[in-house]
């Protein structure tokens, strides 16, 4: 029996992955194990598959709880998705070898549990050991974090300088800045034999000896090379003779140089387990790298899938892509350019004594002959090709749970496939395929699957929606949870806005949710949720929160025929909140204080754009009852009465006359002269054109201005000033002129222009890239 | 080494003995008419110890990459635009890239708003070309040809203070790398190791920007202000004493503190905020280069040397100081005012310079 042929790689690496490749080939060996969760095993021959894509990733998650889930990605690039791809299309048993994550798992949450109670916020705690930076995203990030243990320069211990980057040590030795350059220039651009595995091999074990020395290797590090080692054993015992082991370069020493098997096996007895299951879901490039916040990431992921594509001359070809870039983007860049730019990178190369130009040496090139040295185009460069978004795909066939294949199957009816990169998507919802898209997006919204977001939501436009889509992989996590509440999106949907219906106390709460069920379209939810809105609404003595509530129904209401919603339902709770409002509403309305005032004074003009967004007849008489009572209310703040006052006058329910009446009684000099300018405030609220408009108000206000004693006026100054300030400059130009005139003549009025909303809403997309937004 | 009498040395004049050595060393193949090696240039202008224990002072201090790439750009024959903000070395860059390459760096024409067309290709001796008519004999070589002829690099400074027009009599030059002389049915075709180093800025107002047609044909390096404090402050300190030691100036060398106060008051004025970043600032008119700082100092040194005691002093420097900021007499003089009374007043240790500050403003 002959020792088993490992190969310690890099995780993401074309020239890694094009060595191992190689070796297989030449060793031809009748078992291929490679470094991952066994737990995946079944689902591993899927990778086969004509329809798998990558990059893709192994999905482990718990199906009693699947936020709890660990992701294995792999790119085209990935030496250990070639050894997979290699075993499987050569009929060569493949095994993944790893201490199971479901022991892991286990693990890390027992550690939560005595550690911190509080439970699943800090799987930071339990991922300490790993190097990770302060997550970026942490709910997210952190679940990667499993991930970069399994990196070459094994990044296993908070502490020794070493053990964290080993291959620094050897990097600067040999005079590189840091370990991945030296790394890229030794491993990933040399396409040469397997004397480069021994050398790694070497390399590894000297550095572990080394950090050994500083500090025992940690105790979950330990565990897993344990359980690599075990099934090493189990299949040499079981007769195969030609082993080949792809695996981090860190664990080669580990797995070549073999302690006894019974300490292996004392260290893993009577760890705990936990059921897990296993699925590819799709991956992207940008969660491939570093910046991520991936541990095992790469800086290029684009490049590398470059430098796998094409094999023979990654240099031409490169610069060719960047030309080609820039002049989809109307940047000059000639042929020409192309052939001096590349001279320049060999020319570097050549100058830096490397065998052939790197990222490093194309991107100067192309900056120096492509760009003419403006660094806004390298941008461009680099999102579109270093970067190189994609996103992969999973064959039909995957194991998925059954919402994730209705989920799918509505994708590609609607056809809407799910995109790496940020897209705008603008429907016309009287188009029946747009509204079903829309109906698809708010529905997992609600299920909490944010792949869109509704811009500029419910504006004007009221057939338009505004989503901004993006398909991040970790949403296929999102859709497993959904799973939960049923196996169809609409199934799922209805299922969890019931719940949320019946869970929900609050008044707001639940009126959003009727928004959401709404535009989601859940006829079998919409009863019970309106019901719940009812009795929650029945029992709210709070009339700010009814108030608050009244605006998302009503444009529901109004704009339910363009959503093709059953309105009638909402038309009722509208009713009865329209009731509830207009007889709490003067005693809602009394005894406030200035703030609170003002809070009020908001939501009366909310509530009464309400009133004319509805036009009933019926509810316009119940509320301007209520409005009438506000305003003779005695003792009610200034400001409401004086914007009560306005509104009757304005609809109409208050003829001029009786309007100037109120008026001098509001503003007869027996009063408090600070109520009388918070009256004032409320009654020209936003326009003095009353003022202009009518000659007994004008005379009122001024013969109270004039008689005013002096020692009032000047701290009713400021008052009135954020009056008169809020009005239109024409208005204020001409009741300037009228007071200089005596305000005997009436003149013409110029009012500021209306606003053209769909006009200046034409404006926007040409305005939006001109920002570079679009 | 001898003492020179001559104000300023071309490169190659002050650093002989340099290229000298690294040329005897030098094994590595050289391209056609090359002093040097593209690699040993590179250590030429980015200084470094040889095997032989000889130290060569470092040129251009900054990111190593840049000088890597205009280096590499010469070797390919494509010519060269070095472009950056006043004051990044661009000057100082080509002419040691030239003294290195060919050894001989006054190959150079210096582009104004009146520089002609015979200035890049060529003139007549107009004397000779009555007496005898056209001929080769009659006619005056510009730099350019001459280096054509030879195979040496040539330098052109502030290419886009040449017309639009003239400068446009380059691109038969770059591209096909010959000098048409229509009046005697000739032509004038470069030897290998010709090369041309243009230097440009892109923030002084009245350029004549660049034709497209002429930018293709050059790979651009943009040089930028030093990243960090320490490194202008190295770069400086470098200079000054060079100058000090060519103008033959008595003073003692200016001691690092006063650099780094002076550097510190270039970058803050120039970033438009304080180097810890807390307050604002505004920032004046000129460029506050490097080079400017360079001069500020020197400026310092004579005068501490032929009206003070020999040792810099904060009154000294104000003077200059105050010149190289105030560029425009209105708006930088607010600018300048408020710096001194928000920032330099507040700062431990910056009294005397406070203090000779006001006096001479």
């Amino acid at each position: 029996m002959s020792e088993p042929a490992i190969f310690g790689i890099r995780h993401h690496g074309p020239g890694s992955a094009r060595s191992v490749l190689k070796a297989l080939a030449e060793l031809q060996p009748d078992l291929i194990l490679v470094e991952g969760p066994p737990d995946a095993q079944e689902v591993l021959p899927l990778a086969a598959d004509p329809g798998m894509k990558p990059p893709v990733a192994l999905l482990l998650y718990d199906p009693a709880e699947p936020r709890r889930a660990v992701y294995y990605p792999f790119a085209e690039f990935s030496p250990e998705w070639q050894a997979i791809r290699h075993g499987l299309q050569h009929a060569i048993p493949v095994r993944l070898m790893d201490l199971p994550q479901a022991i892991r798992l286990a693990l890390e949450i027992e550690a939560e549990t005595t550690t911190e109670p509080v439970g699943p916020v800090d799987e930071a705690a339990a991922d300490a050991d790993s190097s990770e930076p302060p997550a970026v995203n942490p709910t997210e990030e952190d679940r990667d974090s499993d991930e970069d243990e399994d990196e070459d320069e094994d990044e296993t211990s908070t502490l020794p300088d070493l053990r964290r980057d080993p291959l620094r040590w050897v990097a600067e030795a040999a005079g590189y800045g840091d370990g991945e350059r030296w790394w890229e220039h030794l491993v990933e651009q040399r396409q040469d034999s397997r004397e480069l595995f021994q050398a790694i091999r070497e390399l590894m074990a000297t550095l572990r000896a080394e950090a050994d020395a500083q500090s025992p290797p940690e105790e979950a590090e330990q565990r897993r090379e344990a359980a690599m080692r075990v099934q090493l054993r189990a299949a040499r015992k079981e007769g195969f003779e030609r082993i080949a082991v792809i695996c981090g370069a860190w664990h080669v020493p580990a797995l070549s140089d073999v302690p006894p098997a019974r300490e292996d096996n004392a260290r893993l007895k009577g760890l705990p387990k936990r059921k897990l299951a296993a699925t590819w879901v799709p991956w992207t490039h940008g969660r491939l790298t570093h910046a991520s916040g991936y541990g095992a990431g790469v800086e290029a992921p684009g490049f590398y899938q470059h430098l796998w594509d094409s094999a023979g001359e990654p240099t031409t070809r490169w610069l060719a892509r960047i030309a080609q870039l820039l002049r989809e983007h109307d940047l000059i860049a000639s042929t020409a350019s192309v052939i001096e730019a590349a001279r320049l990178a060999e020319a570097l190369a050549a100058l830096r004594e490397r065998p052939r130009p790197t990222l490093e040496e194309l991107n100067e090139a192309a900056l120096a002959v492509l760009c003419h040295g403006e660094t806004a185009p390298l941008r461009l460069i680099e999102e579109q090709l270093i970067l190189g978004e994609r996103l992969g795909e999973v064959p039909d066939g995957t194991s998925m749970l059954p919402l994730q294949q209705d989920l799918q199957r509505q994708q590609k009816r609607l056809r809407l496939p799910p995109e790496a990169g940020q897209r705008l998507l603008e429907l016309d919802l009287r188009k029946p395929n747009d509204l079903e898209r829309s109906q698809l997006l708010h529905r997992l919204n609600l299920l909490d699957i944010p792949w869109g977001r509704a811009e500029r939501a419910s504006g004007k436009g009221t057939f338009k929606e505004h989503w901004r889509l993006r398909w991040q992989p970790e949403l296929a996590v999102a859709v497993i949870e959904a799973n939960l509440w049923g196996n169809a999106v609409l199934d799922a949907a209805t299922a969890r806005a019931r719940d949320k219906a019946q869970h929900g106390e609050q008044l707001s709460e639940l009126t959003d949710l009727v928004e959401q069920t709404l535009l989601a379209e859940l006829p079998d939810a919409i009863g019970e949720v309106m019901e719940r809105l009812q009795n929650v609404a029945a029992l709210t003595s709070d009339i700010p929160h009814l108030m608050d509530s009244l605006p998302p129904l009503a444009r529901v209401l109004r704009y339910g025929n363009v959503r093709q919603t059953d309105a009638g339902l909402v038309g009722h709770v509208v009713d009865g909140l329209i009731a509830r409002i207009a007889i709490g509403l003067p005693s809602a309305c009394g005894s406030l204080d200035d703030e609170a005032a003002q809070a009020m004074f908001d939501r009366l003009r909310a509530t009464n754009t309400v009133m004319g967004l509805l036009r009933n007849p019926e509810q316009t008489a119940i509320w301007q009852g209520a409005l009438a009572k506000l305003s003779d209310q005695s003792g009610l703040h200034g400001l409401l009465a004086g914007y009560a006052c306005r509104l009757l006058f304005e609809q109409g329910a208050l003829p001029p006359p009786e309007t100037a009446r109120r008026m001098g009684l509001a503003l007869s000099l027996t009063g408090e002269p600070i109520q009388a300018a918070a009256w004032l405030e409320g009654f020209l609220h936003g326009s003095g054109l009353l003022l202009l408009h009518n000659e007994a108000l004008w005379g009122i206000l001024d013969a109270w201005v004039s008689e005013l004693p002096g020692e009032a006026f000047t701290p009713l100054l400021p008052l009135l000033r954020r009056t008169f300030a809020g009005f239109p400059a024409p208005e204020r130009r001409q009741i300037g002129e009228r007071v200089r005139r005596g305000g005997v003549k009436r003149t013409a009025i110029a009012s500021e222009t209306e606003v053209d909303v769909a006009r200046a809403d034409r404006v926007l997309p040409v305005a939006a890239r001109l920002l570079g937004i679009a | 080494m001898r003492m020179s009498t001559l104000l300023r040395e071309h490169a190659e004049q002050q650093f002989a003995e340099e290229l000298r050595v690294l040329a005897e060393t030098d094994r590595r193949p050289r391209p056609p008419n090359w002093h040097l090696s593209p690699q040993v240039v590179t250590v030429y202008l980015l200084g470094g110890a040889l095997d032989n224990g000889f130290v060569v002072t470092p040129k251009y201090m900054g990111n190593r990459r840049l000088m890597e790439i205009a280096v590499a750009t010469l070797a390919t024959d494509r010519a060269l635009l070095l472009l950056g903000v006043p004051g990044t070395a661009k000057t100082w860059v080509s002419e040691h890239l030239a003294a290195a390459i060919s050894g001989d760096s006054t190959a150079l024409v210096q582009g104004t708003a009146g520089t002609g067309e015979d200035a890049i290709r060529y003139g007549w001796n107009y004397a000779r070309l009555l007496a005898e008519g056209p001929s080769l004999a009659a006619l005056v070589p510009s730099p350019v040809m001459r280096a054509m002829q030879t195979g040496r690099i040539a330098r052109i400074e502030e290419l886009t203070r040449i017309p639009s027009d003239v400068q446009d009599a380059l691109i038969t030059v770059l591209s096909e790398k010959t000098l048409p002389i229509p009046e005697l049915d000739t032509e004038v075709q470069a030897l290998k190791g010709f090369n041309l180093i243009a230097t440009a800025n892109d923030r002084d107002r009245g350029v004549n920007e660049l034709s497209s047609a002429l930018k293709r044909r050059f790979n651009t390096v943009v040089l930028p202000t030093p990243d960090t404090l320490e490194e202008e402050v190295e770069i400086v300190r470098q200079r000054v004493a060079a100058l000090g030691r060519a103008l033959e100036l008595p003073a003692e060398p200016p001691a690092l503190e006063e650099i780094r106060r002076l550097v510190t008051i270039f970058r803050e004025l120039r970033a438009g905020v304080t180097l810890d970043g807390k307050a604002k600032l505004k920032s004046p008119s000129g460029a506050l280069s490097v080079a400017e700082a360079i001069s500020v100092l020197n400026n310092g040194l004579a005068l501490a040397a032929h009206f003070g005691d020999g040792r810099l002093q904060a009154g000294d420097l104000a003077s200059s100081l105050i010149g190289a900021v105030i560029k425009d007499p209105v708006q930088d003089a607010i600018v300048w005012r408020e710096y001194l009374e928000t920032i330099v007043k507040e700062r431990d240790g910056w009294k005397d310079l406070y203090r000779a500050c006001r006096e001479v403003s």
